[in-house]
């Protein structure tokens, strides 16, 4: 029976009220699951006062703002209100080559090597119970009641919304500070095959109790995954939460260097193009009148299981989340860029996007907007999960060339070093900056940095310290109170003002640096002076220590000195029977003890620091 | 129009996790409650991976923080005991005012009773156990039971919000009309526990008298 049809306007009422619930409960579904409508949702802003809403979104007492223009436009597709709506919630996972069992049971399609899942199933349905003609005489008091009921039974299934295991994957996915390699996405039908047997003893179901409407009834069941810890929904860029005793990272790295994709964790996702341009609904004939879905990456992605014949228009929201961690991960500065659209997409609005009816071919869905509108989302992507952009300025960054090294005469009287360098590290010396910059970042990035360390290409005169590590150490025992430094100077790197500061900024930062800058200078070939320029040190001039330890730099390059296991033994206090050095030799005697207590001290704080954020993520992980 | 009840599984649970179970429960009922256009929002349990919805509305949120509060302080005062909160949804009907009663009669249509057993255990040795490695065993034990009774308080906060919305979806018929069309659309009363336990059990005595619970008409 075709409620349109009926002229009696009871009945419209009615009609009214089915449409309404369906449009809404479609909306609470995919408010509830989709990331990419509760961010647009999130972004029109509409959360403003009660009074400012928009008459459609009042329906059923339950404000949830803006609602998608293609689910406004049920009646396209939805012809007829006595069809099920279904509301299929599929998880789109990149397909591993060592495919699970689970995989190959539970997965409903692959296309190349995406892997989709119904983790959800939503069956919205008026149930017409009587054949006959409606009876009269219902009155409004009737439909009150209905209506009553209708908004109970939403507002229940709002709440049953969040507490059904998808909603931890949906708020995994509308998480802004992590990437993931699966997505969700959508597809809404009136006809769909059911699960297999496989698939139905993994799920489980619940219905509503029905609203008795009338002469049908509205009813609401869902068929869902009991658990989704099979699936491995793990952040991409999830590093464990360890730590690192003898971090080295380097902040000063180039921002935009390339993220080697050998990094653990990190791969580059490379999920099908979905309907980027490539299909549109002009090209592939339209197939199931009845049914949309928001991952139209294939033409007809339920083709083979439906009698219908047609393609679903390939409708896609208009921000594709999960189109973000398709860029290739190494590339983090880079996905930007990368990611520019193709040419023959065009980028309409977000309003502009309609459901096309699928009797006008020459209509295309142009395919998302999210180029021009959703730009913010990507360098919001790029800016939040740039692991190695850290606003350190050159300046800072030339600090690690300040670096001491063991070819300065004057270092050999240093103290041990500190248990935290090791011989073999090669960006210890960036330990302080390291820390430092570690300290402004996020627990979760320490990994980025220490894959990054053994790439410091910038760095190379660093590479090859070793021997360095126990001297640098042990000058920023020298130094003062290195660790001052690291709390105060966080958040300003700039060398020149960290001079002045603390004393972490350079190992040199003592009154004596003129004498080493001049026994350095001494000391250097004339090919390594002409290298000084090249460093493109600013601070010279500005800071004795940066002097100091650009010449240290500089003389470390030179391998015959490196030889020289007199002046390059990173382990012992043998002074320099030098003169010139011998006052140098004594300040820095002087200060070892007291410093290197200070500097074990530094250390222990930013230990503790380390294994409470640690402690944090880790505790974190448990709950999850 | 009859009463319904529903009285919710028991929780056990610490001083410490009170305000939140409390908030999530009374908060979940109301929201299915509140008939009127709402602006549902989404709120997170700190101590739980369980997100509850508010009907938004402030004066609600003032009035179950300021229950809250006065319940957590009567279970200071009566440590270790098993407590019940009740929330009632009434309407008001303006009784012809007569020689004895002119005040205006309340009908309550249905109570929710929240029941709740406050324990206190004994606190894990967490902070010693980081120090010392000698007294590892009954701080890591107790703490371990701490974490299974969380998870165990999840699992069981979980059937009862379960438990909120089947109640909410089986009985309908016995909701009154809306009167107020923004909001908390029915007038409640959340009642804690007095500072005597007769008191306690007196105030819902005449509640039922009041409101002509079915057990008391035979």
């Amino acid at each position: 029976m075709d409620l349109q049809s009926h002229p009696q306007p009871e009945l419209g009422r009615l009609e009214q009220i089915v449409s309404q619930f369906l449009l809404k409960s479609l909306h609470i579904v995919l408010d509830s699951r989709i990331p990419s409508i509760r961010r647009a949702r999130d972004r029109s802003g509409n959360v403003s006062g009660i009074s400012q809403v928009r008459k459609s979104d009042k329906w059923f007492s339950l404000l949830l703002g803006d609602r998608p223009a293609a689910l406004d436009n049920l009646h396209f597709w939805h012809r007829n209100l006595m069809d099920p709506m279904i509301i299929d919630i599929i998880l789109v996972r990149e397909g591993s080559n060592s495919s699970s069992s689970m995989d190959n049971v539970y997965s409903t399609a692959a296309v190349g090597t995406s892997v989709e899942t119904v983790i959800e199933r939503w069956v919205v349905q008026y149930e017409s119970l009587r054949l006959m003609a409606p009876p009269t005489g219902e009155s409004s008091a009737t439909y009150k009641k209905i209506y009553k009921k209708s908004i109970i039974l939403l507002r229940s299934l709002y709440s049953t919304m969040r507490l059904l295991p998808g909603y931890r994957v949906f708020r995994q996915l509308s998480s802004l500070t992590q990437s993931y390699d699966f997505d969700i996405i959508y597809k809404v039908s009136s006809f769909t095959e059911p699960f297999s047997r496989a698939e139905e003893e993994v799920m489980k179901h619940y219905s509503f109790l029905p609203v008795e409407a009338l002469s049908g009834r509205l009813c609401i069941s869902v068929t869902y995954h009991q658990t989704l810890s099979d699936f491995n929904l793990e952040p991409l860029t999830a590093f464990p939460p360890t730590i690192i005793t003898d971090y080295v990272g380097s902040p000063a790295a180039d921002p935009l260097k390339a993220f080697p994709s050998s990094e653990k964790g990190i791969r580059a996702t490379s999920f099908p193009l979905r309907g980027r341009g490539v299909r549109s609904p002009s090209s592939a004939p339209f197939q199931r009148p009845h049914s949309w879905t928001s991952g139209g990456h294939r033409a007809a992605p339920f083709t083979p299981n439906q009698p219908l014949s047609g393609s679903p228009p390939a409708f896609r929201t208009p921000y594709m989340p999960y189109d973000l961690p398709t860029q290739p991960l190494d590339i983090y500065g880079h996905g930007v860029q990368n990611y520019r659209p193709p040419a023959h997409q065009k980028a309409t609005s977000f309003d502009e996007y309609q459901l096309s009816p699928p009797f006008s071919p020459s209509q295309s869905p142009s395919p998302p907007t999210y180029f021009s509108s959703s730009n913010p989302m990507y360098s919001r992507f790029s800016s939040e999960t740039a692991p190695v952009t850290i606003p350190l300025p050159l300046v800072g960054r030339g600090s690690r060339y300040l670096s001491p090294n063991s070819s300065d005469p004057s270092r050999h009287s240093l103290p041990p070093p500190s248990p935290r360098s090791t011989r073999h590290d090669p960006s210890s010396q960036e330990s302080p900056s390291g820390i430092r910059s570690f300290r402004k970042t996020e627990g979760l990035r320490i990994g980025e940095y220490s894959g990054t360390t053994n790439n410091y290409s910038g760095q190379k005169v660093l590479k090859d310290s070793k021997d360095d590590s126990g001297r640098f150490s042990g000058l920023l025992s020298s130094s003062g109170s290195p660790r001052i430094g690291f709390s105060r100077s966080s958040s300003r790197l700039s060398f020149q003002d960290d001079l002045d500061d603390c004393d972490f900024s350079g190992p040199f930062d003592v009154d004596d640096v003129d004498t080493l800058d001049s026994h350095a200078s001494q000391n250097l070939d004339g090919k390594r002076a002409s290298e000084f320029p090249s460093l493109a040190f600013p601070m010279t001039g500005k800071s004795p220590d940066a002097a100091v330890g650009v010449l240290v730099n500089m003389l470390r390059r030179a391998p015959p000195l490196r030889q020289d296991p007199s002046c390059y033994s990173s382990h012992s206090l043998k002074t320099e029977p030098e003169g010139e050095a011998g006052a140098t030799s004594e300040f820095f005697m002087a200060r070892k003890t007291a410093d290197a207590l200070e500097e074990l001290r530094s250390y222990k704080e930013m230990k503790d620091l380390l294994l409470s954020k640690s402690g944090t993520h880790v505790v974190t992980r448990e709950e999850a | 129009m009859n009463c319904e009840a529903c009285d919710l599984k028991e929780l056990e649970l610490e001083h410490f996790q009170i305000r939140e179970v409390l908030r999530c429960i009374l908060h979940t009922i109301v929201f299915h409650r509140a008939l009127g256009l709402v602006r549902p929002k989404d709120i997170d349990l700190e101590l739980f991976e369980i997100t509850y919805v508010q009907c938004g509305d402030a004066e609600v949120e003032r009035k179950i923080n300021e229950k809250i509060d006065q319940f957590i302080s009567w279970v200071e005062k009566h440590p270790n005991k098993k407590s019940q909160i009740c929330l009632s949804f009434f309407e008001v009907k303006n009784k012809q005012a007569s020689w004895f009663t002119n005040k205006i009669e309340r009908r309550y249509w249905e109570y929710w009773y929240i029941n709740l057993n406050v324990a206190q255990h004994p606190k894990a040795h967490s902070s010693k156990s980081h120090h010392s490695k000698a007294v590892v065993d009954p701080g890591e034990s107790a703490s371990e039971d701490r974490s299974l009774r969380r998870a165990a308080l999840e699992a069981s906060l979980r059937e009862v919000l379960f438990q909120i919305i089947k109640f909410v979806n089986e009985k309908k018929d016995h909701i009154p009309s809306i009167p107020v069309a923004e909001g908390v659309s029915f007038p409640y009363e959340i009642t804690i526990p007095s500072s005597s336990d007769s008191a306690f059990g007196m105030e819902m005595f005449k509640r039922m008298l009041q409101s002509g619970h079915p057990t008391m008409l035979s």
